[in-house]
Order: structure tokens, then sequence, then C-alpha cells
């Protein structure tokens, strides 16, 4: 066991870890984060997104080891508290792109990074953009629609 | 009734968009231990010896299970039967000593942590006398074959025969005979959210149990029976959302009973969650080979239809003995009237993985072989294939093919054809091949001509809901279900049909989060696409109640008549006297009251009769088991030079009754077709041919589509017929969406370059192979 320093959310927290163990069974297993899901372990669908330094990484992939010292954002970390949502989180709502959910937060997190870095995405750099994040409800039409939607608000 | 039909904010969507509470993923439990299976490398093999004592040393370890320590009652898994069920087989063991398929689980370790257990289950050694092995079902079913059960003779676990007419007098008054082989493939369902599940035994030998299932009931009944102890000792917490189902979570795991068995040696909550490779070969749509002959006279008329279907139902019958039979009924002999028909079924088991549940339950395969080769008749014949289906479709109003005593009382499948051809665009439809260059554009359809909401005419299949529904002071409703929202919507369904009925505005219903197996009616799994349908049918009935009771109470407090008062929007109107109205509030807090009300009048005494919570309970079954049908156009283009298909866009009409929650069922649409689409051009599930083990381990082995691959354009048109015994009017949508889209596809590749490919997927390869190019 070692102990790190983990920036989560702006938020400092000293955990005491295994060597192997990853950003996401950190999270999930001894800060209790649990917005973030594990649907594979392996890299292959998306769930687990969550940004370091404002960069989608996939935190099934990322020993949490390595994230120290980084500015990790969770699910949790966005909007500003309360009943406060970033505007993603309510474009999802509005435009239905939630169902059973499970994939939702990892898909928030990995659309987060592209408004932050495109203004007005294309629906191409849109679907090029969370190709990285499986979906089995939805065939993705709502999830694009409500990207959009975000897109358009935080644009204007 | 404003609100029906209208899409107000899903309920659960807040949280799930913040962070997602209410998985069973996430539950934890104080002391629990975490147990894994060691696994089989073998497709087939006995246990001659299991030795433990390395895992039981090393430190952490609680306890070990193997084989003999198990409960010897043989079961079926599947939920919504009885586990006795006739029409089911009960093969399988919690843990046996003969391995049938590689994976399957010999022993189990439950550990102070997973990193413990995984250790432990590679310190146990297991030696093994090796088997013959058979994958294929067909080599299966031959003499000589490798045996898999003593009960099933050449590995035949069922064999229904089903059938009506004179099939030789049929193919003697055919004009044309058609003969063609279908076969499909294994593909998963693919739920985001890993099986899981904490069992947690008490001394008394009560078993409390959290996990990801979309049938509460099923498994209390299916963990009682293979524990051998009654279903009161069993209590099952409802999660509130579950990660996606798809049939994919509709029976028992080896992971609840392994639990079960490990919490009771331990006396702690066991917790097992599966890898994304155990999930791959714990369910999967079963491979069906269909041999389909079918007569027809000159202007297309069925005489005669014949069809065999060969299932590989893997290792252990459970769903296929089910499944064979939706698909021969629903997918073949009743979907179109033909007077001489015959199906022979084979659920035969090899030593492949178990199959299991999937969205569409044998129809997927049924409905590429059928309306593939209408297809190929209607080319051969020169036909319109619009007008080939409905001649030989049932009509409104004609008695149910399939549940004797019922008729089609919503049937709208001519306005399907028609609504879906005009916004498709069918009538540019060109010959086929006749397009010039290298990428190829074609334009295909396929139907689902009859399907369920349910399950009424099923012998053995449980048909019931029930749902309990309590006015609070506040003016808001909370109502309880067993019904689980896998992600089909029934959280937002079910409070928008509870608020339409008794007068509420959407957002003051409320669905109780953690009701459990003791506080809940019973109710048949989120399966079958019924649940809006059944479970709407009992929620309407409870709030049915709940608005009498409410008007009731009303009438004395106004004291005027109850059926000169209504409930719109929260309130409680007075015919003809607009200004004398109350509250929704006004009135529960005056049932909610003690003996003398303090209000701005001062005090008040209540009457006994006023009283008591205002509180409505149902549980029963629908009356009917309504058809809803579908049409699916697609276009696509074939790139001749590499083989890749693009499906560029989708036209689903549908005739689901009365639309409920319109996103929620674009939603359904939309996903069908990714899963249809995944299904008919890349998804399979692929094992070693010698070692039989899968070769998927992850999302990277097993291609789904994604944001990038599906069409950007999805329509839906949904036709509401008005079902009588339907809540507003409303039958079911769910599977259709997924059955449609690989004959569509197939059709419409088949119109792009003139090839017709009869077996799924259609990969690059099959396609490039049929162009004469590899």
């Amino acid at each position: 066991m070692k102990t790190i320093e983990l920036l989560i959310n702006g938020a400092t927290h000293e955990v005491s870890i295994e060597a192997d163990e990853t950003l996401l069974q950190v999270l999930r297993n001894r800060l209790d984060l649990t917005g973030t899901k594990k649907g594979c372990d392996s890299g292959g669908c998306g769930c687990c997104s969550v940004q370091v330094d404002g960069k989608v990484v996939y935190s099934c992939m990322m020993y949490a080891a390595g994230a120290a010292g980084k500015a990790i954002t969770t699910i949790e970390g966005l909007g500003s508290g309360g009943t406060a949502l970033d505007p993603l989180q309510q474009a999802f709502i509005e435009a239905g792109a939630v169902q059973c959910g499970y994939c939702t937060c990892g898909m928030i997190m990995n659309a987060s990074e592209l408004l932050a870095t495109t203004k007005n995405p294309s629906e191409d750099q849109i679907r090029h953009a969370i190709a990285g994040n499986l979906c089995r409800c939805t065939g993705y039409t709502k999830i694009v629609d409500a990207i959009k939607l975000a897109a358009t608000r935080t644009a204007g | 009734m404003s609100l029906i039909g209208k899409s107000p904010e899903r309920p659960d969507a807040f949280d799930k968009v913040t962070g997602g509470k209410a998985f069973p993923v996430n539950v934890k439990v104080p002391g629990m231990l975490h147990a894994k299976l060691l696994r089989s490398p073998y497709p087939h093999a006995r246990i001659l010896s299991i030795d433990t004592s390395a895992a039981e040393k090393l430190a952490g370890v609680k306890a070990v299970l193997v084989p003999s320590e198990v409960p010897k009652r043989k079961f079926t898994p599947v939920y919504f039967v009885p586990a006795n069920a006739g029409s089911m087989v009960q093969d399988m063991l919690i843990m046996s000593d003969t391995v049938r398929f590689a994976g399957q689980p010999v022993a189990a370790v439950a550990a102070t942590s997973l990193r413990i257990a995984e250790q432990a289950i590679e310190l146990i050694e297991v030696e093994y006398e090796e088997l013959p092995t058979v994958f294929d079902p067909e080599e299966a079913m031959q003499p000589g074959a490798p045996q898999l059960h003593d009960h099933a003779t050449n590995n035949v676990a069922v064999n229904p025969v089903m059938g009506f007419g004179d099939l030789d007098k049929g193919f003697a008054e055919a004009d044309h005979i058609f003969e063609g082989v279908y076969s499909s493939h294994r593909v998963h369902t693919c739920y985001m959210e890993p099986r899981v599940c904490i069992v947690d035994c008490d001394r008394q030998g009560n078993f409390t149990v959290h996990s990801s299932t979309q049938h509460l009931f099923g498994l209390r009944e299916k963990l009682a029976f293979a524990l051998e102890i009654p279903e009161s000792k069993v209590r099952v917490i409802k999660s509130p959302y579950i990660g996606g189902g798809f049939g994919g979570k509709l029976d028992m795991g080896y992971i609840e009973p392994i639990a079960a068995l490990l919490s009771r040696k331990t006396g702690r909550p066991v917790r097992i969650e599966q890898t994304r490779h155990e999930d791959f070969i714990t369910t999967a749509r079963h491979p069906i080979k269909v041999y389909l002959k079918t007569g027809v006279k000159k202007d297309g008329t069925f005489t005669a239809r014949h069809a065999k279907s060969i299932l590989d139902t893997g290792a252990h019958a459970t769903h296929g003995a089910e499944v064979i039979n939706v698909h021969g009924v629903f997918g073949l002999l009743m979907t179109y009237r033909c007077p001489n028909s015959k199906w022979e079924g084979y659920t035969v088991y090899t030593n492949n993985m178990i199959g299991g549940g999937y969205r569409g339950y044998g129809s997927p395969q049924a409905c590429f072989a059928a309306e593939s080769q209408i297809d190929e008749i209607c080319e051969q014949l020169q036909l319109d294939p619009i007008e080939f289906r409905r001649k030989n479709a049932w009509h409104a109003g004609e008695p149910h093919p399939m549940v004797q005593g019922l008729t089609l009382d919503s049937y709208a499948f001519d306005e399907c054809l028609q609504s879906g051809a005009e916004r498709f665009g069918w009538s540019k439809r060109k010959k086929a091949d006749s397009g010039k260059g290298t990428k190829k554009r074609g334009m295909g359809f396929a139907c689902q001509p009859l399907w369920v909401s349910g399950c009424i005419g099923f012998p053995d299949i449980y048909e019931h809901s029930g749902a309990i529904i309590k006015l609070n002071p506040d003016g808001t409703a909370d109502l309880a279900t067993a019904t689980m929202d896998i992600g089909s919507g029934q959280i937002t369904t079910l409070c928008q049909i509870a608020a339409a009925e008794i007068g509420l505005p959407m957002e003051a219903v409320h669905m109780v989060q953690n009701s459990d197996t003791t506080t809940v009616p019973v109710d048949a799994p989120t399966h079958a696409s019924r649940a809006t349908y059944s479970s709407g049918n009992a929620v309407q009935a409870a709030a049915r109640t709940v608005r009498e009771r409410l008007l009731m109470v009303a009438g004395i407090m106004l004291d005027i008549s109850p059926d000169q008062l209504s409930v719109v929007d929260g309130k409680i109107l007075v015919k003809g006297a607009p200004k004398r109205s109350l509250s929704v509030a006004e009135v529960v807090t005056r049932a909610e009251s003690p003996f003398v009300q303090h209000g701005a009048n001062g005090p008040a005494p209540t009457t006994l009769e006023e009283k008591g919570t205002i509180i409505g309970v149902s549980s029963l079954a629908p009356k009917a088991n309504p058809s809803p049908v579908s049409v699916e156009f697609v276009e696509v283009e074939v790139d001749t030079e590499t083989g890749v298909v693009q499906v560029l866009r989708v036209v689903y009409a549908h005739d689901l009754g009365k639309l409920i929650h319109r996103n929620g069922a674009e939603g359904q649409v939309e996903g069908g077709f990714q899963q249809g689409m995944g299904y008919a051009l890349m998804e399979n599930l692929q094992f070693d041919p010698v070692s039989g083990s899968c070769l998927a381990a992850d999302f990277l082995d097993y291609k789904m589509p994604t944001a990038v691959e599906m069409p950007r354009d999805i329509q839906s048109i949904f036709i509401e017929s008005n079902e009588p015994s339907g809540p507003f009017g409303a039958k079911s949508l769910s599977e259709p969406c997924i059955t449609v889209p690989a004959p569509a596809i197939a059709n419409a590749i088949y119109n792009a370059i003139g090839v017709r490919i009869r077996e799924l997927p259609i990969t690059p390869e099959k396609i490039l192979a049929a162009l004469g190019k590899l």
C-alpha cells in the first residue's frame, strides 16, 4: 500500500492504494464516486470516462498513481452543485438522451471535452468524438441531439 | 389524457446525468465479502477431484465452494415460468461435476477482497477427465455424437412440431415452390452494466438479495427452488435502475445461488460481479438454422409453408426450450395466413455456451428467413413485395391466429405498410443492381406482421402485474411496483399512466425506490414487450381506485356527489362551479387528519368516512394479448470494392395502439435499430473451434455499432389503432424494433448489388465472396 494525493473535482483526497490500482477502482471503491461506471474494464466501452487535465481518459486504463498531481474531473464535478446542472447534463435530460443511464456519465464527460475544445461541432465531429463510448439503449440519436443542443447553448 | 403521447421529463433523468446512484453495481453492504468463480477451461469434462487446501490457507479467504456441496435439485433458471414448468427442461445444477461448456463454474471462493479471491481460485487444483465434444447442433443430432445429457436422445432437448391443413395438398396446389436455408449466429445483448449480485444470509437462513435482474419475483422463486427453501425465506430488493438487459438478465445466473451458498457458509454478505468476458459467456441469442420451403400461387398467395428450425441451445436447455416455440409460432407459422403449414423445431444441446433471452426471443432469426424468402419470391415472380405481404396478411377483427378466444381488435398492418412506404419514398426504388460505380445504393424493407404485448395464451408463462399507489398530504403520489425499468422507460411510462388516470401533474408521481418482494404485488418480468401494456394496465387500475377514493372524500368535504367532480392537474373540479375547487393536497390532508382538523376557519371535526390513507392496490392479468405490427424501410450503400455496407436512412412504422411517451418510444426504435443493425452486419460472438472457448474478452473483440456507424436519419411513425384492452389504448413496442432490421438490410443489400446473402452476419467478406471478388 502507498499513499497518494488525488485532486478530484477541485478537492484534494489522500488515499492509500495498491500500486496497481486503476483510477477507476480508486474512484469507485475507495472514494465512493460511483458516477464513474465500469462497463468492461479494458478500455472498450467508455462508461468510465473522466477528464484528467481536461482530456478524456478511460479511468480503467490509467493507474491511479499516474493521476497524482493532475486535475481529475468526474461527473460529480460537473455543474455547480445542487440542482444547477452543466448545459450538457441539462441537454441530456431535455433531449431524452438517457435510457438505462449506465453509459450516460461517461458519455457526458466525453462530450464535455469536445465542447470545451470545439465551438459548434458538426454532427460528424460529435459522432466521432463519442465513438469510444458505447450505448446499447438509444442508438445514439438522442445523445447526438443532446450534444448539439448543449453546443448551441454554450456557443451562444 | 393530455399527458399521454407527450414527452414529459423522465423522473430518473436528473439522477442519471449527475451520477446515477441507484444501480445494483453501486450497492455496498457492511461486512461484504467478494467472491470469484473458477471456470473450466474444457468444454466437456468430468471432474475427478478438486483440491482446495492451498486456497483455503490463503489469508483473507473465508469460504470455498465446490460442486459436491450444492443442492441436488435440478432447475430451469428462466424467470418467467414456474421452476417445474412442463414445457421447460430442468437440467441445471448450481454447480455440477460434469462440465458441458468452456467457462462453466467448477468452484468458488469468498474472500475479504476481490484481489484475494482472484488469487485463491488460482490455487485450486482441479483434475479433469476430458470428454469428446460437439459444437455443431446438426452433428450433435447424429447417432454416435457425444451425448451431453442422459435425458436427451441425440442431444435434442425439445422438439415441438406444429401445423395445420394438408401440407402435401398445399404444395400440390402451388404454382411455384421456393426453398432456402437461412442461418444466424450468436450475439450478445451487451447490457452495459455487468451482471452483479449481493446475497446476505442471516443466521435463521433468510436471504436478502440485490441483483441486476429483469424480474424481481422470478429471482425469488428460482433462488428458493435451487436452494430447496421456501420462497418466503428469500427477499429480493428492487434496484431502481438496471443498466440494460434486453433479455440478457432474464434468468438466474450462476452467481446468485453461489453467492447465497457462500453467504450461508460465512454468515456474511457475498458480492459477485462478472467481468465482461464472463458476461459474454453468460447469455446470448441462439443461433438458429432455418430450412424454409414455401409454395405460392402465381399471384403470390401462400398455399403451403414448411419450416424446420435447428436451435443451438448450448450446454443447457434453459431459454432454448421456449425461444424455439416463440420463433416457430410468432416468427414462422402465424405471421401470415397460409392454410397448410407445418413447423418442426429442434432445440439441440452442444458444448457451446448456454443461450439466453434476447429481445425478439427467436423472432429475429425467423424474420430474417421469412422476410428474405418473401423478397426472393417477389423478385423471381415479378410481384410487388408490399402487395404480396398485404395479400397474405391478417386483418383487424379476425380471430387471433394463435390465442383461441381472442380477436385482433387492433391491427393496423396496412397503415404501417402504406405510411412507411410513403414517408420513405419506396416508389423510387430501382431494379436490383441497377446502380453505376463502385458504391451502389439499395432499398429494402421487412415486416413483423404479428407480435405480442405479453404472454396471455402461453400456458406456462406468468402474466400478471400489480401496483400500489398512495397519495401524500402534499398532493403527490407514491407508485410502487415490481416492474423493473431496465432502460426501457417504465419509471416514466408508469408514472405517466398513474398521473393521467388520477389527474395529477407528471412531476407529482414518484416511483418508489427499493421496493422488495415482501412489499409489492407480483409482476411478471420486463420482457416480451409487455411492461408498458401489462404493468400499465395494473397501474391504471390502482390509479382508478385512488381517484374514486379521492373523489369520495372530496364529495364529503364539498357536500356534493362525487359524480359531479373530476380531477385535473392536481385540482378537484366541481361541474359548473369552478370556484368551489379543492386541491388534491387539501383532500389528502383531510383524509390523513386526526379527529379534529385545525384549518384557517378554526378546528373542525372529521368523519370516520373521510379517514384513511387514499390508496389503490391492484393485481391482475390483462384480458388480451394484442398484436403490435411493424414495418421497416432502409436504404443502404454497398461499397463493392471493400464489401462494407453503410445504412443511410431508416423509416420505421409501428402500430402500438396508443403512444404513451413519444421520446421514449423513439428511443426504443432507435436503440432497437442499433442492435438489429449490429446483428445484421457486424456483431458475432466467436469461439475457438477446437477448445470451444469464447474469443471475445471485451468490446475490442466484440464489435457493436458506435455513433459513427449508425445512420444519421432514423424516423419513427407510430400508428395508433387504439387497443381496447390496453392502458389508454396502448399495446406494445419493444421487440419488433429489433426483429426487422436484419431482413430489411439484407433485402436492401440485394436491391443494391443483386446478391442474396442467407447467412448472418452479412460481413464485407461475405459480400465480396458473393460478388466473386474473394
